[in-house]
């Protein structure tokens, strides 16, 4: 009975992440059209997208790899979705919260891509492998500040665990972001490269490479990405807000609190062009770098 | 008899057999080779008990030998990988000239790693010690290719180690007037200052480099590639490994023991830290696949030193697991790169492609290892690296957790380079006759890539005699603090519990996987890499697509300024002025009888000039 309990909530938990994510995907779309001074699709373009993908048959494949890679983006989105507090003091949402800490999901984040990635590769596409040299470049530039702020947390509070920092932050009444307000500069910094907006987006990067890695994929397995891809953007932001944010008590808090967190990357990325990899690499170890150097300086004095 | 006798005795008859069996019969000779191998390998599991000495007396000197439940870590991995690589060797070297001499050199190494672990004497140690050098560096020099230039610098570098730990050995008999390692412990902190300082530093220079630490580690990348693949997954696995055995006995049982042993500590953790990020960075830049894995050996054996440096139980733990992983992995795809050298002929990236169809277990073997390699859960690899990682964080190591991670992270990009490199991309039909490796190859590969999946989903299974072997050093047990079974604890108690996070992996893996084959598959067909979407145009028969050329350029544009310094043309620099010198010494002898009659006269005119300095007249 309390497997069964278990497996539901977690099948809520993911429905929850899918519909989220999707709808802030198509409230982006709808706001660059804004943006640029057009009228945009609808704010659930998204849906019809995704239920079109998966209405359609695919008709060849390049082999074990290419099928799998798909399924391995999702264990990434899905199983780390499972170990990040939804809300506050567990709620409908309990999971895996208390099963793995901040390193090991450090670690299981890169699962999918890589997976994916070996998925990519097998397609034989150029633009694919490009696509995910290009990506993994970024990552190693991204990961440096956003590790630093994470370990500014952890010495701060001497836990690694998601739901000891949630724990800290509601005895103390202040969020991270202004009790330790270096880290959160550093990973706010990092989070731009995390989101691949643009001056970040060299992966897929439009009309220059085709859409990078998942090109050579559509119907169930674009869907599939597509949906891995939204339920990880809830699975970040969520992340964002239980570490700097104190967490959300209700559904509608998780929702704002999300909401205008997701808004930094996409409004920067709205006014900015494309970096090249190397300057998109170097920005992280420019600013970013040095804010995350601040954090742990101020971490290990305070 | 003794156990212990015996299994050396069959060792060194072993190799004298083998090496003779080679000149009559191919197959005796593999089969006494593998015999060699598994018997001793079998009556050390069942017959040698930890504890256990043997004492016995050699001109003059009383040497020791026994295992110890460290040292039992330790031969796990020799003999483990020694045994599976030595199947994998009958078949990849099948067909090479000279293979008794490879054989039977093989078996010395196994036999000098053994003996070094068995030593309880620093006689026996160095003796041992030497015969490992020799037998590595006839290996590395086995092909016959750059000899002058791989060969030598190995041997140089081998002989300054050796010299260092002789002196460090001397030095020791003259203070305290015994060779037993245990005497040198008991009397270690009762050395004045300077000694206490220059006999670890001696030592560690003669464990720096076995182990490739920086400085030490420049003969690293050249002599991994250019030894025969079976047997650089023993050298990169096993062998590289004494030097982690020794550096552990230095930093624990002797520089722990006096106050400032803290600072010695923190720069041998830096120093691997930076031997972590250079290798990293150095391997993603390689083209071939054997210097790829070698600088990867150098990074990975740099987070161990830096587990040794920090020296905490949680970093101790997390060394000496990667100790065990390394060796599993990083046997498992030096032996993939034989295979494929084997049935290609080249084991450069920018050459073969496409080889997962055409290889599928090999692959299947490269991906598990690499996945370990990386420390992606739920494979072994990630134990090591999350112990390492909390051990870090708990011990305010705060810049060195960054600079650790900086590397594991670039550790992906050269991950993937190897797997798309040779495996993935375009299929071109160059390759197309290509076959998989011999099943003999094959199954050692499998075998030690399904232990890095045990070990990952049940750590217990390791960690507890790592634990024996650090009480053993004197540490307190870990086992219910740090780790249980299936769950690891860091110094604040948080826990990743491995099994949910398995079962979670793999339902969600098949769920999905079910989901996008169901209804999917029988409709779809396979079809070839050149039948691909690009830009809207079919790329033609001929055309290449492949991508393998400057494969993390922006990367390494990014990182340019931190490759810039090398350490290897210092070492050059120094060669070449001393070959000046030698040059200037070789033109006083000019082999005219005239000019030595100068050279008396100059000095006895010198002798009469200074006569009332030098002698006081």
């Amino acid at each position: 009975m309390e497997m069964l309990t278990h497996i539901l909530g977690a099948i809520a938990t993911v429905i929850l992440a899918f519909v989220v994510g999707m709808t802030y995907g198509g409230l982006v779309r709808k706001i660059t059209a804004r943006v640029q001074n057009r009228l945009g699709p609808p704010w659930y373009q998204n849906f019809i997208d995704a239920y079109k993908l998966y209405g359609k048959t695919t008709a060849i494949h390049h082999g074990w790899m290419q099928i799998m890679g798909p399924a391995f983006l999702m264990v990434s989105s899905v199983v780390t979705l499972m170990f990040i507090p939804v809300l506050n003091n567990g709620g409908w949402f309990p999971n895996l919260n208390f099963e793995g800490d901040l390193i090991f999901l450090l670690y299981l984040m890169v699962f999918g891509p890589l997976g994916m990635a070996l998925g990519a590769g097998q397609t034989g596409n150029p633009n694919s492998a490009i696509g995910v040299t290009r990506g993994l470049s970024q990552m190693v530039g991204f990961e440096i500040p956003w590790v630093m702020a994470l370990v500014a947390l952890m010495i701060q509070h001497d836990t690694t665990s998601i739901t000891g920092l949630m724990e800290a932050q509601q005895q103390s009444g202040t969020w991270m972001m202004f009790s330790s307000p270096f880290a959160f500069i550093a990973a706010v910094l990092a989070m731009l490269g995390m989101f691949r907006y643009s001056p970040f987006d060299i992966v897929g990067a439009p009309t220059e490479l085709a859409s990078g890695p998942v090109s050579e994929n559509g119907g169930k397995y674009l869907f599939t990405m597509m949906s891995s891809g939204s339920i990880f953007a809830f699975v970040k932001l969520t992340l964002y807000v239980d570490l700097f944010m104190g967490g959300a008590d209700n559904l509608v808090i998780l929702l704002l609190k999300t909401f205008a967190i997701y808004m930094i990357p996409v409004l920067y990325g709205l006014v900015s062009p494309r970096y090249r990899t190397e300057q998109s690499i170097r920005f992280f170890w420019g600013w970013p770098l040095f804010f995350g150097v601040l954090a742990l300086i101020y971490a290990a004095i305070f | 008899m003794e156990m212990i006798y015996l299994i050396f005795i069959i060792f060194l008859g072993g190799a004298v057999a083998t090496y003779l069996l080679g000149k009559i019969s191919n197959i005796l000779r593999d089969f006494a080779f593998l015999a060699t191998l598994i018997v001793p390998a079998v009556l050390f599991f069942t017959e040698i008990n930890i504890g256990q000495v043997v004492n016995f007396s050699m001109a003059g000197i009383s040497l020791q030998w026994g295992i110890t439940s460290f040292g039992y870590i330790f031969a796990y991995i020799v003999l483990g990988l020694g045994v599976l690589a030595g199947i994998y060797a009958v078949t990849a070297m099948k067909g090479k000239e000279n293979l008794g001499f490879f054989y039977s050199n093989y078996i010395l190494s196994i036999m000098a790693m053994m003996g070094i672990l068995f030593s309880r004497d620093l006689v026996s140690f160095f003796i041992f010690w030497e015969i490992m050098t020799w037998s590595s560096y006839l290996m590395v020099v086995f092909s016959g290719k750059d000899v002058q230039k791989v060969g030598i610098k190995y041997f140089i570098f081998s002989a300054v180690g050796a010299y260092a730990m002789l002196m460090a050995i001397v030095t020791t008999y003259s203070l305290t007037g015994s060779m037993m390692i245990d005497s040198l412990v008991t009397a270690y902190p009762g050395f004045d200052f300077s000694m206490q300082l220059l006999i670890p530093i001696l030592l560690l220079i003669g464990f720096g480099v076995k182990s490739a630490m920086m400085p030490l580690h420049v003969w690293a990348s050249g002599s991994y590639s250019h030894a025969p693949m079976a047997y650089t997954s023993v050298f990169s696995g096993a062998l590289s490994k004494m030097g982690i055995y020794g550096m552990i006995i230095v930093m624990v049982s002797l520089v722990s023991q006096i106050p400032e042993g803290h600072w010695f500590r923190e720069v041998i953790a830096w120093l691997g830290g930076i031997t972590a990020v250079g290798g990293t960075l150095w391997a993603v830049a390689q083209d071939d696949a054997k210097k790829l894995l070698a600088y990867s050996s150098v990074a990975q054996l740099g987070y161990i030193i830096v587990g040794v440096g920090v020296g905490t139980p949680l970093a101790m733990l997390a060394a000496l697991f990667m100790v065990v992983m390394h060796g599993l992995f990083k046997g498992t795809l030096f032996m993939a790169v034989g295979a494929i050298e084997k049935q290609t002929g080249t084991s450069n990236f920018t050459e073969v492609t496409g080889l997962i169809r055409k290889m599928p277990w090999t692959f299947l073997a490269s991906l598990m290892s690499i996945i370990a390699l990386a420390g992606i859960p739920p494979l072994g690899g990630f134990i090591g690296k999350w112990m390492l990682y909390e051990s870090l964080v708990g011990s305010d190591h705060y810049m060195l957790v960054i600079v650790i991670f900086f590397s594991s992270t670039a550790a992906f990009l050269y991950c993937y380079k190897f797997l798309f490199g040779f495996f993935l991309g375009q299929e071109e039909p160059e390759w197309d006759h290509v076959k998989e490796a011999p099943a003999l190859m094959v199954v050692p590969m499998i075998i030690l890539a399904v232990g890095t999946f045990i070990f990952g989903a049940f750590p217990g299974l390791l960690l507890n005699p790592i634990d024996a072997g650090l009480q053993e050093l004197g540490y307190a047990s870990t086992q219910g603090r740090y780790w249980e079974m299936s769950i690891l604890f860091n110094e604040w108690g948080d826990k990743v519990a491995l099994q949910p996070i398995l079962y979670a992996i793999f339902a969600v893996f098949l769920f999905f996987l079910v989901f996008v084959v169901s209804k999917n598959f029988k409709r779809t067909r396979y079809v070839t890499t050149k039948d691909i979407s690009s830009s809207g145009e079919i790329p033609k028969e001929h055309e290449n697509l492949t991508f393998s050329q400057n494969f993390f350029q922006p990367f390494l544009r990014a990182v340019e300024p931190l490759m810039k310094r090398q350490i290897d043309p210092l070492y050059t620099g120094f060669g070449r002025g001393m070959e000046a010198v030698f040059e200037f010494v070789r033109r006083i002898y000019t082999g005219n009888g005239q000019t030595y009659a100068l050279y008396a006269i100059i000095f006895a005119v010198i002798l009469l000039i200074f006569r009332s300095r030098l002698f006081g007249l």
